[in-house]
């Protein structure tokens, strides 16, 4: 596929997904105005609230009025507190993409570790291969809050090596103090790496069992060399696919994260959007997330595209 | 099988990495900043002082940049800020207040009559969003006779004047247009720093009250109870507003950290309809009461922290009746209630509950049990908290509502009078919204106090409202804080007094 196609499909899918996001918001019963008025106003003061913050026109128009003023650089209102949603995700968006990106630093390692150590041992009956095996799916399975409370009882509470919870420094940055992130990004990573490396673990295997390579470790070529050159090249394009889906993952499960240990990023901000039915600023955060999630697969795609080029045979 | 090396070695190495880049304890709190961790959400989290705050982070910070005119002390008497005192005339419809001369704001301009004014239009024209506070108040008739004499009209005769500017009449610059970023203040301290979710206040040497003790706060709003408590039992705060009974009980005999209780806070009333079957039977109201094992509430749900309910919603307020006798558990006069209103093969009722605040579907699944014992078989319905407070909320015949320390005076505003948006019980009596007008026209304290002891006491014979207890408000500090304010209600959001023991 050539790289302006490549584009095109990721345009199409983004304005795609603010579609599916807007829509979905806007069908949850209940509105911004019942969340402001707490259920304690009038229906003619609800109503005139409604009409204040536009509320009143079809979701069709609001959607149009939305994407007209994105053109613009302009994401609107808070439809509850009336801040511009561009400074309130702005507040909050390097806080998310720093623990994202210390979550994504370790799950990438794991992922591929894990996929290696299941690939390697798939098809064999060796002993190591089931208890790997169920581990991993059991970490895949593991609901973050679970993970957590587990993390912060063992480092923070037996350990005392950890705090519990992540207050970031007032004004400051997260690396200012990076040991704040090392349970939530553990908490995000172990559970994402476990899934990611049950879908990249069959290409490994699948490779693995590729003639070329058992004609390599007959040659007599080490390990890492095997490894490296008739082994990794193929695994490049599936692995860039699948930790572009696990950083959308992971900055999904930020929302419970950032909770649990009083992080103050998106998540935390997202969770609270939703439930109160601000739609401008939970269509600002599903567009940041689509972005990163798209970038990934634009990434992949040129990988796969270059390696398909270059592939040995 | 060489292959397996190499990379569990990468992971063991990654893991290595990542956890000798994280030290070890957080360093002792510095002595001149107070940490504050309160309950706020960055979703709601507002610059704007007179529309629905729902965040108590943001009171706080509004507290700490603005003046009031007027707070409530922890006994419920009132406390005169930016007001010195009020007049009234006759008729109890025309009230001049007059302001201190020494205010200013952040910027150097002195604090007026106009800007009060303005100030208490604004919250007026939020009424939809901040409850009505303001709604005693003819503010177009209301003026500025100088630049330190308001005179405020209200609709009705209304001697409790002071206390209805108890809540938040945060004054800001006449004319205050946009609140995208703090508006200039003229309270006890500046924002000097940080953002919404955290932010960092410095005291004003200017300030017309007494100094402060504490020369800089942290204020930071964290959702969760339990990362608040975890906040400072890891000293990395120095008070946790807001924790869980669990988390108070689990610190007992730890000697670094204190819990400041804050009486009768919470409150899970169980509502009941007037105007639907079978609650339109004042037996079967009665029945229901009866059926309550209160102790077992309060003790499940709160953990024993609070105090029993009796049925009157405002316990902790100064015109509370203090001789209505408590009410107890009455199995056998409950099923002869039932039985006198037709009810005897039984009754089967559906009550509704939520998760928004902590225990309240606990609650209503005790109280379904308690109940059934008297022969009313309850099936308990839990719906999601997004929209408990649109659909359920004032909506449904039997469910459990919520009210958080607020005066009796607001409670009727919102919940009791004839003409409240969100008569929840459907408590629709001419005669009551009589006395409560009556009461409010009553200008000796004394008898206004017993007439409205008397409306409460109403309620709690009559009513539709089961309060079974009242919840204390439970802070965690760390154990060098002192003066946290510990009075129900509004007061508690001012914090400028607090201080860190040297």
């Amino acid at each position: 596929m050539t790289v302006p196609r490549i584009l095109a499909r990721l345009s199409a899918v983004a304005a795609l997904a603010s579609v599916v996001v807007f829509g979905a918001t806007a069908l949850l019963p209940s509105d911004a105005v019942d969340a402001r008025t707490g259920g304690r106003a009038t229906a003619a003061e609800q109503d005139r609230l409604r009409a204040e913050l536009g509320l009143d026109r079809p979701v069709w128009r609001r959607y149009a009025d939305w994407v007209t003023g994105l053109a613009r650089g302009d994401a609107g209102r808070s439809l509850l507190t009336g801040r511009p949603v561009g400074d309130v995700v702005a507040e909050r968006l390097p806080a998310t993409l720093t623990l994202a990106g210390a979550a994504m630093a370790l799950t990438v390692p794991l992922t591929v570790a894990l996929a290696w150590l299941l690939g390697a041992t798939a098809g064999r009956r060796s002993r190591a291969a089931r208890p790997v095996g169920g581990l991993v799916t059991v970490a895949a399975a593991l609901p973050q809050v679970v993970l957590a409370a587990l993390l912060v009882t063992v480092f923070a509470g037996l350990l005392r090596a950890l705090p519990p919870v992540s207050l970031l420094p007032a004004g400051g940055s997260p690396l200012d103090d990076p040991a704040l992130l090392v349970l939530p990004a553990l908490t995000l990573a172990i559970p994402s790496a476990a899934y990611g490396a049950t879908m990249l673990g069959g290409a490994v295997a699948d490779t693995l069992r590729r003639p070329h390579v058992a004609a390599a470790v007959a040659r007599g070529v080490p390990a890492r060399q095997v490894a490296a050159r008739h082994v990794l090249p193929f695994l490049l394009a599936p692995a860039l696919r699948i930790f572009a889906l696990l950083a959308g993952g992971t900055l999904a499960a930020t929302a419970v994260v950032e909770t649990f240990f009083g992080y103050a990023g998106l998540g935390e901000l997202l969770a609270g959007a939703v439930a109160s039915r601000d739609v401008p600023v939970v269509q600002a955060i599903a567009l940041a997330a689509t972005g990163v999630v798209l970038a990934g697969f634009l990434a992949a795609d040129l990988a796969a595209a270059l390696t398909d080029e270059e592939r040995p045979c | 099988m060489k292959l397996l090396h190499a990379p569990s070695g990468v992971l063991a190495l990654g893991l290595a990495v990542s956890l000798s880049a994280c030290g070890g304890d957080e360093p002792a709190a510095s002595g001149a900043a107070l940490r504050y961790v309160t309950v706020g959400a960055p979703a709601t989290a507002t610059h704007d002082p007179h529309g629905g705050i729902i965040n108590q982070s943001d009171l706080v910070r509004f507290g700490l940049l603005y003046d009031v005119l007027t707070k409530p002390r922890p006994d419920g008497t009132t406390e005169m800020r930016l007001a010195t005192s009020f007049t009234p005339d006759a008729k109890l419809t025309t009230w001049t207040v007059r302001l201190r001369t020494d205010a200013t704001f952040s910027d150097g301009r002195p604090v007026r009559a106009a800007d009060a004014l303005f100030s208490l239009r604004r919250v007026h024209a939020k009424a939809a969003e901040n409850f009505g506070r303001l709604l005693m108040f003819d503010v177009a008739r209301s003026r500025a006779v100088d630049d330190h004499t308001l005179e405020l009209r209200t609709t009705a005769p209304y001697a409790e004047v002071p206390r209805a500017l108890e809540s938040i009449s945060f004054v800001v610059p006449d004319g205050t247009r946009t609140f995208d970023r703090p508006a200039p203040g003229s309270g006890p301290y500046a924002m000097t720093g940080g953002d919404l979710q955290n932010t960092v206040l410095e005291r004003k040497d200017a300030w017309w009250g007494e100094r402060p003790p504490t020369r800089r706060i942290e204020v930071r709003a964290v959702i969760d109870p339990g990362a608040r408590a975890q906040a400072v039992l890891s000293r990395q705060a120095d008070v946790a507003i807001g924790v869980n009974p669990a988390t108070a009980r689990q610190v007992k005999g730890n000697e670094d950290v204190t819990i400041v209780h804050r009486p009768a806070m919470t409150m899970y009333p169980f509502v009941m309809r007037l105007d639907r079957e079978p609650f339109d039977d004042p037996r079967v109201r009665e029945a229901i009461k009866l059926a309550t094992d209160r102790r077992e509430l309060l003790d499940k749900v709160f953990l024993g922290y609070g105090r029993l309910g009796n049925d009157l919603l405002t316990p902790a307020d100064p015109s509370s009746p203090g001789d209505v006798p408590q009410r107890t558990r009455d199995l056998a006069q409950a099923r002869d209630l039932l039985r006198q209103a037709g009810h005897g093969d039984g009754l089967t009722l559906t009550l509704s509950t939520t998760t928004s605040y902590p225990g309240m579907d606990t609650a209503a699944t005790l109280f379904g049990r308690q109940l059934g014992e008297a022969g009313i078989t309850v099936k308990v319905v839990n719906e999601p908290p997004d929209t408990y407070w649109t659909e359920v909320f004032a909506k449904k015949d039997f469910y459990t509502g919520f009210f958080g320390g607020i005066p009796f005076l607001d409670v009727a505003r919102v919940s009791l009078l004839g003409s409240a948006p969100t008569n929840e019980t459907a408590w629709k009596r001419p005669a009551w919204d009589e006395g409560f007008a009556a009461a409010l026209a009553t200008a000796d304290p004394a008898k206004r106090r017993a007439a409205l002891g008397a409306l409460q006491r109403e309620i709690h014979d009559e009513g539709g409202y089961v309060v079974w207890a009242a919840g204390d408000g439970l802070d965690l500090t760390s154990a060098k804080v002192a003066d946290l304010p510990t009075g129900a209600g509004f007061g508690s959001n001012f914090i400028e007094r607090t201080r860190l023991l040297p």
